[in-house]
């Protein structure tokens, strides 16, 4: 294939000649750079849920499905266009995840169809695949609701109408992009419970990226990481990079400087990016603070590189491979699981903490699956966790609701017999396992737990990611919110508020006993006062404190 | 189904459910039809509009039942289809009538064809 046909072409690796066409390479070119553009941005999307909890997976799902879609053709060296766009289709068709990936693939196979047994896109096919791959998207629902990915796909297809006639450039995504981000602004403006909740849509903001990603990376700009971005010293997150460990970066260097003059963003990322990857940075009264993960040969290039910004006051450098083992070694030793006999019932429990692992162990769990409500487990952890126990006997406590169909695709998986029970939250989960008896019949006992879920009143305080109004209740964001078996009940400005509140709205004037689990982000001071100002309240019932250490949520409460 | 105020009596009947439960179903993505329960064989099906033919209610005291026949578009991957509408009935249904959605199950008819690739 000649290369004269490359679009995007490069000239000294970045620049980019219009040569008015796309071939196979162009696009899985673009197809990357939009994936990896929304996997940067992936938290903020997942960050635009409409209910004030953290639980959104929007952008998770969607950079999932990308990526299905991109395997299929990471090993290709295909120059068909049309080829290229089948195999993506396909991909992101297997590997869809949640709605938006549903959504997502459609687009994509609308937009393959269009291609068939084409060479090389130039301007007018791009416009009849953009429209076809509205159309097919719009054919998957009966009733479309507008305000919502499809309308954004719509306003692009009528943006690339628009275009016709000109020849293919990257004035074309320009405009597109600008549509998109028209589009995207206007959603709450068409779906009322976004304006509510005062967020855009999260799966038009997706496609929204992946587009902005192309013409990023066209343009030679950075999109391995979320917009060149300083944050406060105070809010760098270095133990969650941690997890984020990609093989090959085995050092992680830190390094705290003064730059002498102003810092150049993008050419700083720019620069650090090809060294390494998670790279962080913090600025606090003039004083910067980077991260980034190396492999072993590069370990000492940051620092030269930052040498010659400013002054280094401090460097700390850690071999990641070393620390991780430490680290799993310190989560397994904390709690003692089960043991199963061979033929007992073993019972599986989901568990957002190390302090709740640790009450689900003393319990009698077998195996602990790490997940809540931001990190759900996939239905390959699940599966781990009780393949290899000795026993074909399992009960499953997904302790939330989301996890519950992941649980159930896990139990289809296997040769085992598998019961999964669909416990919502931890204190079901806890009340549940009350029933448990290894040498007893699984469909009894099963039952026996499935029946006492309704025995428990479930509490959770959390802090609002965002402002909203739902179930009459108006929640400020910042404000300690109240949530009585998954619905808002409560918002305050305290944490006293919130939980006094929570347990008179869940009548706990007839109940006999309240289970506390605190979490990481509440001080164990604040909560003994807490637990004293409900003591007073409530006299003569038993009051249980625990150790949850969860994330996210200040208290779970257990109410009997 | 029955609640009581003070009053008196509500009844939710079986029809408003599904009313309800059908409503959400076709809002959901992927999915383009419902269909009759009872599919006598060699027949092509109608797609229907009735709310009752293509959704079950079933009332128990723990809570509602509801089984739904889909038709599902070609080309998407089914068991997110599926797994996406059942959440958006139990949650419309939750939410509307306030009574507790003990199971959602999704039987899938049969796929609609609106484009080969």
């Amino acid at each position: 294939m000649a290369s004269d046909v490359n679009f995007p072409r490069y000239v000294d690796g970045r620049e980019i000649a219009n040569s008015g066409k796309l071939d196979g390479q162009g696009l899985k070119a673009l197809i990357e750079a939009g994936m990896t553009w929304l996997k940067a941005n992936q938290q903020l999307v997942n960050s635009l849920n409409v209910f004030p909890v953290p639980d959104g997976d929007t952008g998770t799902n969607m950079v999932l499905t990308m990526q299905a879609a991109y395997n299929e053709v990471l090993h290709s060296g295909e120059n068909n266009v049309g080829k290229v766009a089948h195999a993506v289709a396909q991909g992101a068709l297997m590997g869809a995840r949640g709605n938006s990936g549903v959504i997502l693939s459609q687009l994509l196979r609308g937009f393959s169809r269009t291609l068939d047994n084409i060479e090389l896109l130039d301007g007018e096919l791009l416009i009849t695949a953009l429209n076809e791959s509205k159309n097919t998207a719009y054919k998957g629902v009966v009733r479309p609701v507008e305000g919502t990915i499809l309308t954004v796909a719509k306003d692009i297809a009528a943006a690339a109408d628009d275009l016709k006639g000109k020849p293919l450039s990257l004035d074309w995504l320009e405009s597109l992009v600008a549509a998109a981000d028209l589009s995207v602004q206007k959603t709450p403006e068409l779906l009322s419970i976004l304006k509510q909740a005062g967020v855009v849509d999260s799966g038009g903001k997706g496609l929204f990226f992946i587009l902005e990603g192309m013409l990023r990376f066209l343009k030679g700009m950075p999109i391995e990481s979320a917009a060149a971005a300083i944050q406060p010293l105070a809010e760098m997150h270095l133990e969650e990079a941690l997890s984020e460990i990609e093989p090959g970066q085995d050092y992680e260097v830190v390094i705290d400087f003064r730059p002498e003059t102003a810092l150049d963003l993008e050419k700083f990322y720019t620069d650090l990016s090809e060294m390494g990857t998670s790279i962080q940075l913090g600025e606090g009264d003039g004083m910067y603070r980077m991260h980034i993960h190396v492999p072993t040969e590069n370990r000492y290039k940051p620092i030269d590189y930052t040498m010659g910004l400013g002054t280094i006051t401090k460097v700390a450098m850690e071999n990641l491979i070393a620390q991780m083992e430490t680290m799993e070694g310190d989560k397994a030793s904390r709690y003692a699981l089960h043991q199963v006999e061979p033929g007992e019932i073993a019972v599986i429990a989901v568990s957002p903490g190390v302090g709740l692992s640790r009450i689900f162990a003393s319990l009698g769990v077998a195996a602990i699956v790490d997940g809540g409500q931001t990190m759900n487990p996939s239905t390959e952890e699940i599966l781990k966790a009780f393949e290899n126990l000795p026993t074909d006997r399992v009960i499953i406590l997904p302790n939330n609701k989301n996890i519950v169909l992941a649980a159930e695709n896990a139990a289809q998986l296997t040769v085992k017999k598998v019961k999964v029970i669909h416990s919502k939250n931890i204190p079901q989960g806890l009340n549940a396992l009350l029933r448990h008896n290894p040498e007893g019949d699984l469909d009894q006992i099963a039952e026996e737990m499935e029946e006492s879920l309704s025995e428990v009143e479930a509490g959770e305080i959390t802090t609002a990611t965002r402002s909203v109004q739902i179930n009459g209740v108006k929640v400020a964001q910042g404000q300690v919110i109240a949530l009585l078996n998954g619905n808002l009940v409560k918002a305050a400005e305290k944490i006293d508020d919130a939980c006094l509140g929570l347990l008179e709205v869940a009548g706990t004037q007839d109940r006999e006993r309240i289970t506390l689990f605190y979490g990481e982000n509440i001080t164990k001071n604040e909560v003994n006062q807490l637990v004293d100002k409900i003591r007073a309240k409530y006299p003569r019932h038993e009051i249980e404190l625990h150790d949850g250490e969860q994330p996210h949520y200040q208290l779970i409460i257990s109410i009997e | 189904m029955k609640d009581t105020n003070p009053l008196g009596n509500i009844f939710i009947s079986h029809r408003a459910i599904a009313t309800i439960a059908h409503q959400a179903a076709l809002e959901s993505y992927g999915v383009v039809g419902l269909a009759p329960k009872n599919l006598a064989e060699g027949i092509a099906f109608a797609l229907v509009k009735e709310p009752m033919k293509g959704v079950e209610v079933e009332l128990h005291p723990d809570g509602i039942t509801i089984d739904l026949y889909v038709v599902v578009e070609y080309g998407t991957r089914i068991t997110m289809v599926a797994s996406s509408v059942a959440d958006t009935v139990r949650y419309q249904v939750e939410k509307t009538i306030g009574l507790p959605v003990k199971s959602v199950n999704v039987h899938v008819r049969g796929l609609r064809i609106s484009d080969t690739d």
